[in-house]
């Protein structure tokens, strides 16, 4: 089964993530610029990672058969640091129209504070103006809530809902967002967010239609091979290999892709790998042998 | 800064029962180190003061200071509503710095200093000044740096602006400290360890709580015992709500 991971953290990932995850069936993912962990203290920073987001790390999926794909945007809590929060916002429409840009995120609520809101209010005002779908992230705290106001805000901006793809929601948040048009992911992690289990429930609960799941691996602990595991448990629940099919490839596909920025033609195979590219000169290789062949 | 006369009394018997804390317990050395750097602070040499908030626990040691009974009552009576408990030797180490800069140069220099020490400190610097944030002049003014310390995820720096520290409960807004509360119960800290929680409970801290525990349960998950510390007396229980 051909899957998408359409929230990965690859830059936190090593190769040997990127090998099973390109064994377990993964072909495309998106990684969503989001914090790295330690908050950043000046705009260049966010420059140097948007690039790597658009040149390193996509190269470097590309060695292992994955096309990679980025949102670019400003997260929620470096929102916070209001000279940060201007100076970046400033500069992503420098970025905005990027080959491998297939939307605006991770955006949204984190502490649910006024700034907060200003960054996300500013960034859906981008998405319009740009053309572009955007990923929200919810917030760990405080999470009905802060979801509910994010559909708010959502509306008052005006952007289409189905240009609006709400992530990690959990059992609590999903019916509000499914009341809109707006699309559902579901962060499947080991041990907070959602998990292979309850995913299975609430795709029988409530179908298929605009629902997602990802992985949302990153530095913390999490796993990027969360999307071929919940295949395996939806289908030993019962789910129809077509209505997993649809979650794990044309959902993702067809949300990223409404607006043709995701080029569909382009991930309807696996890459070929030739690791004898280089990135500015430097290989994913350590001096090795070539020995991969696929 | 200066802090007033009474309050100018109170932070010269802090910095000496510190002082005699970190010496009693890390030796002669370690004495003449601190006079040192804390006599090149009081000149207002920044670079000397970064080095030395680096360099302290070279000299005073990482333990906990354990401090006897007597030492805590001379504490709470100079610093009333800090917990010294989970201070250790460059804790006290570097708080003596800040407070002596404190004691000597104007108020904009202290405070410029002092932003520098955090930003540009590692993890157990920042630690060590969050600790001492509450005994600094003027501490009103680095609000902005204690909120922003909360968004951290690296727990023991979280739990010295969020425990033992009468910080938060004097001067964070309301939505700050109900995320607080909400982030110590999400990584599982006791919530007792929230200095004047019980002050502090409003009735948005209450849905907050209980939005949390009916999450958890939805998830099939285990609630925290003590989630009711975060509900004020009125607050519906989770049957009225079922």
């Amino acid at each position: 089964m051909k899957i998408f991971d359409p929230h990965v953290h690859m830059t936190s990932r090593t190769t040997d993530d990127y090998e099973a995850m390109a064994r377990a069936g993964i072909v495309a993912l998106i990684e969503p610029a989001f914090w790295l962990g330690q908050p950043r203290t000046m705009a260049g920073s966010f420059i140097d990672y948007f690039n790597s987001l658009l040149g390193w790390e996509r190269f470097r999926a590309s060695q292992f058969g994955i096309r990679h794909f980025c949102t670019i945007g400003l997260n929620p809590k470096e929102s916070n640091n209001p000279k940060l929060a201007d100076e970046v916002l400033a500069l992503l429409p420098r970025y905005l129209n990027k080959e491998g840009v297939v939307a605006i995120g991770e955006i949204g609520f984190d502490d649910q504070t006024d700034a907060e809101e200003k960054s996300l209010v500013k960034q859906l005002e981008l998405a319009g103006e740009y053309d572009l779908p955007v990923l929200i992230h919810t917030p760990h705290r405080d999470k009905k809530r802060g979801t509910i106001r994010t559909i708010e805000v959502v509306k008052r901006v005006g952007l289409p809902e189905e240009r609006v793809l709400i992530d990690h929601n959990n059992e609590e948040t999903l019916p509000f967002v499914l009341e809109t048009r707006c699309w559902a992911g579901h962060s499947l992690y080991p041990n907070t967010k959602m998990d292979e289990q309850r995913m299975a429930v609430l795709v029988r609960k409530f179908g298929t239609s605009r629902m997602i799941i990802n992985s949302a691996a990153d530095w913390g602990i999490s796993d990027p091979l969360k999307v071929p595991k919940a295949v395996e448990v939806m289908r030993a629940n019962g789910v129809a290999d077509a209505d997993i099919q649809r979650i794990v490839w044309d959902n993702p596909v067809a949300f990223f892709g409404q607006t043709g920025r995701l080029d569909v033609g382009d991930i309807s195979e696996r890459p070929a790998i030739d690791r004898q590219q280089k990135f500015e000169n430097n290989s994913v290789l350590r001096g090795e042998q070539i020995t991969a062949t696929r | 800064m200066p802090p007033g006369n009474r309050g100018l009394i109170l932070l010269l018997a802090t910095i000496d029962l510190l002082t005699s804390a970190v010496c009693a317990r890390a030796g002669t050395a370690a004495q003449t180190w601190l006079d040192a750097a804390v006599s090149r602070a009081a000149k207002g040499d920044r670079d000397a003061l970064f080095a030395a908030y680096t360099n302290a626990p070279k000299h005073t040691g990482r333990d906990l200071l354990q401090l006897p009974v007597s030492e805590r009552a001379a504490l709470a009576s100079t610093a009333p509503g800090t917990f010294f408990d989970r201070w250790t030797g460059d804790d006290a180490g570097r708080a003596v710095l800040l407070l002596t800069l404190a004691e000597h140069v104007g108020a904009d220099q202290f405070a410029t200093a002092a932003i520098e020490c955090y930003e540009r400190g590692d993890s157990r610097e920042q630690q060590s000044w969050l600790k001492a944030l509450p005994l600094l002049p003027g501490s009103e003014r680095f609000l902005s740096v204690a909120i922003d310390a909360c968004r951290t995820n690296i727990l023991p720096q979280f739990e010295s602006i969020a425990c033992e520290n009468p910080y938060p409960e004097r001067y964070f807004p309301e939505l700050n400290f109900n995320q607080l509360v909400l982030k110590a119960m999400f990584n599982g800290i006791s919530l007792a360890r929230i200095v004047g929680l019980s002050g502090r409970l409003n009735s948005e801290l209450s849905r907050m709580a209980l939005d949390y525990a009916a999450e958890r349960r939805a998830a099939g998950r285990s609630v925290p015992l003590d989630l009711a510390l975060a509900l004020t007396k009125d607050a519906p229980t989770e049957e009225q709500l079922r």
